[in-house]
C-alpha cells in the first residue's frame, strides 16, 4: 500500500518509539495514522488537494491496535516507574546526607549516652522550672575532659539560682565580649620595683602557651622514639 | 527598687519582669500588690514625682505603669533604628521620670534619651560615650541631671532656653568631667554639687561653681578614697591589731625588735608581725564594726543582721577561738562597738540613742548588764562611743550630734556636751584627767572636762584663738584619738594624710607661723627651735594612713594602706585611647 509520506517521516520524530522489526508494518501504520491524525488538527498551511487524501484510512483488526495500546501504556508505567524510582534515589540521598551531617554536628556517641544518662545539668536551663534530682557522678569511670559538673540541685536555693542569673547578666553585659575592657596583664609593677629595673610592659612571659609546649615536647619524644 | 517621693511606698522591679509594690510600715515593709508583668527583667525603676506612675527601663524597652491600675499604658522600644541583622541589645541601665512627663533614660549605647512618655515619642536623644551610661541622677528643681557612663567620666546636662530670655528651653550636654579611671556606677545631685561614686574606690563631690557662694576651700573638688571612720582597732596590752575588711576580720601580732637607732633609721625586727587569725562573716552582708579587747582576748563584730562575739585564746604562739554563746538579740542594730579598758564590759552603740552596756564573763560568756538612753530621747542612733581608762565614764555621740557623758558607776546620764553645729568624727576620754577631747568634721578641736561639766581652759584658747587655716583646710576628717602614756600633755591625732603630736604646754602658732614646721625645725640650732616651736607637730611621712595609737615603751603603731595594693585588685576598665590616632 501506499502510505503518505509526510505521516511516515513525521512518525519517529513525534512518537521517538524504536518500533520492532516485526511489527514495523502495523504499528508503523498505526503510528502513521493517528500521528497523521494528529498532525493535521493544528492546521498547517492548507496542502494542496491530494488525489491519496481521499482514500479511506487503513482498516487494522481490533486485536493489534489493543495490543498496541497496551505495549504502550506499559512503556508509559515503565518509564513513569523508572522516573519514579529515580526521584526517591535522589530523596534517599539528599536523606542520608543530612542525617551525615547532623551526626557530625552532635557531640560523640559516648558523650551523648553520658549525658542522657544521669540528665547533666546546665546553668542557663536549670532556670527555675527543673527541680529534678542530680546523683552525683563520682564514681563514673572514664570521664571525657568536659567544662561542666553534676551537682545537687536540692543544695543550692532557687533565690540563689536566680540571683545569679542576674548577676551573670550585669556581668556579662558589663564586662562581656564586646565591652572594650582591657586588662592589665601585660603590665608588671614587680618589674620596676625590682632592684634591676625592667620594662613595665612585659613582652613575653614565659607562662604563655604552656600546653602547646608541653605537648610539643612530648611529640619530639615520641617522634625520636618512632625513630630508633 | 525606688522608693516614692513621699517615702511611703516601695516598688521592686524583678527578674521575671513583674514589678512589685510594698508598703512602708514602721518596723518593715508589706506587700501591696503585683503591677502589670511583661517579659523582660527590669533594670531601672522611677516614680513620677506626684507618685501616680512609674517608668520601668527593661532591655530594648521602656514602659510606663499606672500604679492605681496596675497596667502598662506605655511602652517604648528604645532599639528602634538599627537594622535587624546589626541589632545588638540595648539595655537601659538607668530611668528618670520628670514631674513634666519626661522619661529620661540611659542606655548601654552611650545615649541620654529624653522621651515623651504619654505619646510615647523621642523628645531629644544626646549620645554622650561609645561605651554604657550606668547611672542618672536629677536635680531637685529638675533643672539639671549628672549621668556616670562606664569609662569614668560624668557628664552634666542643663535645661537652658534656645534663644536668651526665650520660653522654649532644651537640654544640653554642658559639662564633662573625667574624675574616676573606672566606671561610675552611682551619681547624685545635690543643690550645690555634684556627686559621682566609682568602682576605682572614689567618691567624687565636685561643686557646682554657679551654685557655690564663697569661692574658696568650699569650691574645691573633693575626693574621698577611704571611709571617715576607723576601721583598725588595736589591743594596747596584747600589741594586736584587728583589721575591718568588709567580709572578715583579721588579727595580727605586731613584730618586735631589739634595736635602737637615730631619727631616720630603719631597724631590723627581730620578730616579724603575724598573722594570727583570720574571720570570716557568715553570709552577704558586710561587716559594719568591730572591736578587741585591750588585752586581746574578746573579739567582736556586728553586720545588719548579726552580732557575735568570740573568746580567744592564747596558747603560746597559736590562737584558739570560740564563739561566745547566748548573746542577747535586743543588741541589734549595733552601730559601734567598744570594749572597756579593764575588758571587763563591752559597750553597744543602738539606735534611739541608747547604748547596751554588756559584762563579759571569763570563760566565754556574756550578760546585758543595762541600757543607757538620754534623758530627753532622741530618735537618732548613737554612731560613736569612747570610754574612760578607770571605768567609771562613757561618751556617746548620736546622730543629731549630741554628746551625751554617762556615768558607769551609777549607770545614769551625768552631762551633755554643748552643741556644735556639727558631726563629731572622733572623741576619746584622756586617761588620767578624765578630759573629752573631740574632733568635729569641719577640723575644730574642743576640750571637755568630765568631772566639772565644762570647756577647760586650754579648749577656750584655742576658741578664742581660733585654729591655723592650714588645719582648717585639710581634706579628710580626724578618724582617730589617742594619748601618751609618758606625758599627760600630748595628745595624738591623724587624719588620713598626717598624724600630729599635739603638745597642749607649748603655744600655739598664730597665723603668720607656718604650721607644717618640722622638717624645718630640725635644720635650727637649740635655741632658735625653742622659740619658733608650736604645739602642733605633724609628720606627713606616712599616707595614707588609717591608724595611729602610741603604745607602751615609746612605740607608735601606724597603720597605712597603699593606694596600689588597692589599685592591683580593682576590676578592667574600658580600654581607651587618650592621644590622637
Amino acid at each position: 500500500r501506499h502510505l503518505p509520506a509526510v505521516s511516515l517521516s513525521a512518525a519517529p520524530a513525534a512518537g521517538g518509539r524504536r518500533l520492532g522489526e516485526g511489527g514495523e508494518g502495523a504499528e508503523g501504520a498505526a503510528v502513521g495514522v493517528r500521528e497523521g491524525g494528529a498532525a493535521a488538527v493544528p492546521a498547517g498551511p492548507p496542502s494542496p488537494p491530494d488525489p491519496d487524501d481521499e482514500e479511506a484510512p487503513e482498516e487494522l483488526s481490533f486485536g493489534a491496535a489493543a495490543a498496541a495500546a497496551q505495549s504502550e501504556r506499559q512503556l508509559a508505567g515503565e518509564a513513569a516507574r523508572r522516573h519514579r524510582e529515580l526521584l526517591k534515589e535522589k530523596r534517599r540521598r539528599r536523606q542520608e546526607l543530612f542525617a551525615e551531617q547532623k551526626r557530625r554536628k552532635l557531640l560523640p556517641e559516648a558523650l551523648l549516652q553520658e549525658l542522657a544518662q544521669p540528665g547533666h545539668r546546665s546553668e542557663k536551663q536549670s532556670e527555675g522550672h527543673v527541680l529534678k534530682q542530680v546523683k552525683q557522678d563520682k564514681a563514673r569511670g572514664a570521664r571525657s575532659k568536659g567544662n561542666y559538673t553534676a551537682m545537687h540541685l536540692k543544695d543550692q536555693s532557687l533565690t540563689g539560682l536566680h540571683q545569679q542569673t542576674a548577676k551573670d547578666f550585669v556581668y556579662s553585659h558589663l564586662y562581656g565580649p564586646g565591652t572594650n575592657r582591657t586588662t592589665n596583664e601585660f603590665f608588671s609593677l614587680a618589674n620596676k620595683k625590682d632592684p634591676v629595673k625592667k620594662a613595665a610592659v612585659q613582652f613575653v612571659d614565659k607562662s604563655w602557651g604552656l600546653e602547646k609546649k608541653q605537648k610539643a615536647t612530648k611529640f619530639k619524644k615520641h617522634w625520636i622514639a618512632m625513630k630508633m | 527598687m525606688a522608693a516614692n517621693g513621699g517615702g511611703t511606698r516601695l516598688a521592686i522591679g524583678c527578674e521575671d519582669g513583674s514589678v512589685k509594690l510594698f508598703q512602708v510600715v514602721p518596723g518593715g515593709i508589706q506587700f501591696e500588690k503585683n503591677l502589670d508583668r511583661q517579659k523582660g527583667r527590669v533594670l531601672c525603676l522611677s516614680w513620677h514625682p506626684l507618685g501616680t506612675h512609674i517608668a520601668a527601663g527593661s532591655i530594648d524597652f521602656i514602659r510606663v505603669l499606672d500604679v492605681r491600675s496596675g497596667r502598662t499604658v506605655q511602652r517604648i522600644m528604645v532599639n528602634y533604628h538599627v537594622s535587624k541583622p546589626k541589632k545588638r541589645e540595648c539595655v537601659v541601665w538607668s530611668i528618670a521620670f520628670l514631674s513634666d512627663g519626661t522619661v529620661v533614660s540611659s542606655d548601654s549605647f552611650g545615649r541620654v534619651q529624653f522621651w515623651d512618655w504619654e505619646r510615647g515619642t523621642l523628645l531629644e536623644s544626646h549620645t554622650v560615650s561609645t561605651s554604657a551610661v550606668l547611672s542618672l541622677a536629677v536635680s531637685e528643681k529638675e533643672d539639671s541631671i549628672v549621668v556616670g557612663t562606664s569609662t569614668g567620666a560624668t557628664y552634666q546636662f542643663q535645661l537652658l532656653p534656645v534663644k536668651a530670655g526665650g520660653q522654649e528651653k532644651r537640654w544640653v550636654r554642658t559639662k564633662p568631667f573625667q574624675y574616676h579611671t573606672h566606671d561610675v556606677r552611682a551619681v547624685a545631685h545635690s543643690p550645690t554639687a555634684l556627686i559621682s561614686g566609682g568602682l576605682d574606690a572614689q567618691l567624687v563631690i565636685r561643686p557646682l561653681m554657679e551654685k557655690v557662694q564663697r569661692k574658696g576651700y568650699e569650691a574645691v573638688l573633693r575626693k574621698v578614697t577611704f571611709p571617715h571612720r576607723c576601721l583598725v582597732s588595736c589591743a594596747r596590752k596584747a600589741r594586736l591589731l584587728l583589721f575591718q575588711f568588709s567580709q572578715h576580720l583579721e588579727l595580727w601580732r605586731l613584730g618586735s625588735t631589739n634595736e635602737t637607732g637615730k631619727d631616720g633609721e630603719v631597724l631590723n625586727v627581730c620578730r616579724m608581725p603575724e598573722h594570727l587569725l583570720q574571720l570570716k562573716s557568715k553570709g552577704p552582708e558586710h561587716i559594719y564594726c568591730s572591736c578587741v579587747s585591750p588585752c586581746g582576748s574578746w573579739v567582736a563584730y556586728c553586720t545588719a543582721s548579726r552580732f557575735h562575739i568570740y573568746r580567744v585564746q592564747h596558747e603560746g604562739d597559736s590562737v584558739s577561738v570560740k564563739k561566745v554563746p547566748g548573746v542577747p538579740k535586743l543588741l541589734l542594730p549595733a552601730y559601734q562597738l567598744q570594749c572597756a579598758s579593764d575588758s571587763g564590759r563591752l559597750f553597744v552603740a543602738s539606735d534611739r540613742g541608747s547604748v547596751h552596756v554588756l559584762q563579759l564573763l571569763e570563760p566565754g560568756g556574756c550578760k546585758h548588764l543595762h541600757t543607757l538612753r538620754p534623758p530627753a530621747g532622741t530618735a537618732e542612733a548613737v554612731y560613736l562611743l569612747a570610754s574612760s581608762a578607770d571605768g567609771n565614764w562613757l561618751a556617746a555621740v548620736s546622730g543629731d550630734w549630741e554628746i551625751h557623758v554617762y556615768s558607769l558607776k551609777h549607770f545614769k546620764h551625768h552631762c551633755a556636751v554643748p552643741m556644735y553645729g556639727c558631726a563629731v568624727s572622733a572623741l576619746a576620754i584622756h586617761p588620767a584627767t578624765n578630759n573629752l577631747v573631740i574632733a568635729y568634721a569641719d577640723q575644730q578641736l574642743f576640750e571637755f572636762s568630765i568631772p566639772e561639766k565644762q570647756y577647760t581652759a586650754w579648749s577656750r584658747t584655742v576658741q578664742n584663738g581660733g585654729l591655723h587655716k592650714a588645719w582648717l583646710e585639710r581634706d579628710t576628717p580626724i578618724t582617730h584619738i589617742a594619748f601618751n602614756p609618758q606625758n599627760p600633755a600630748h595628745i595624738l591625732l591623724h587624719d588620713v594624710y598626717m598624724f600630729c603630736v599635739l603638745d597642749k604646754s607649748l603655744p600655739l602658732p598664730d597665723a603668720s607661723t607656718p604650721l607644717f614646721n618640722q622638717s624645718a625645725l630640725k635644720q635650727l640650732p637649740e635655741p632658735a627651735r625653742q622659740r619658733q616651736l608650736h604645739a602642733f607637730k605633724i609628720c606627713k611621712k606616712f599616707q595614707p594612713l588609717l591608724f595611729a595609737e602610741l603604745l607602751e615603751e615609746n612605740r607608735l603603731v601606724l597603720v597605712e594602706r597603699p593606694l596600689a595594693d588597692i589599685r592591683a585588685q580593682l576590676p578592667p576598665p574600658v580600654q581607651q585611647q587618650p592621644f590622637g590616632t
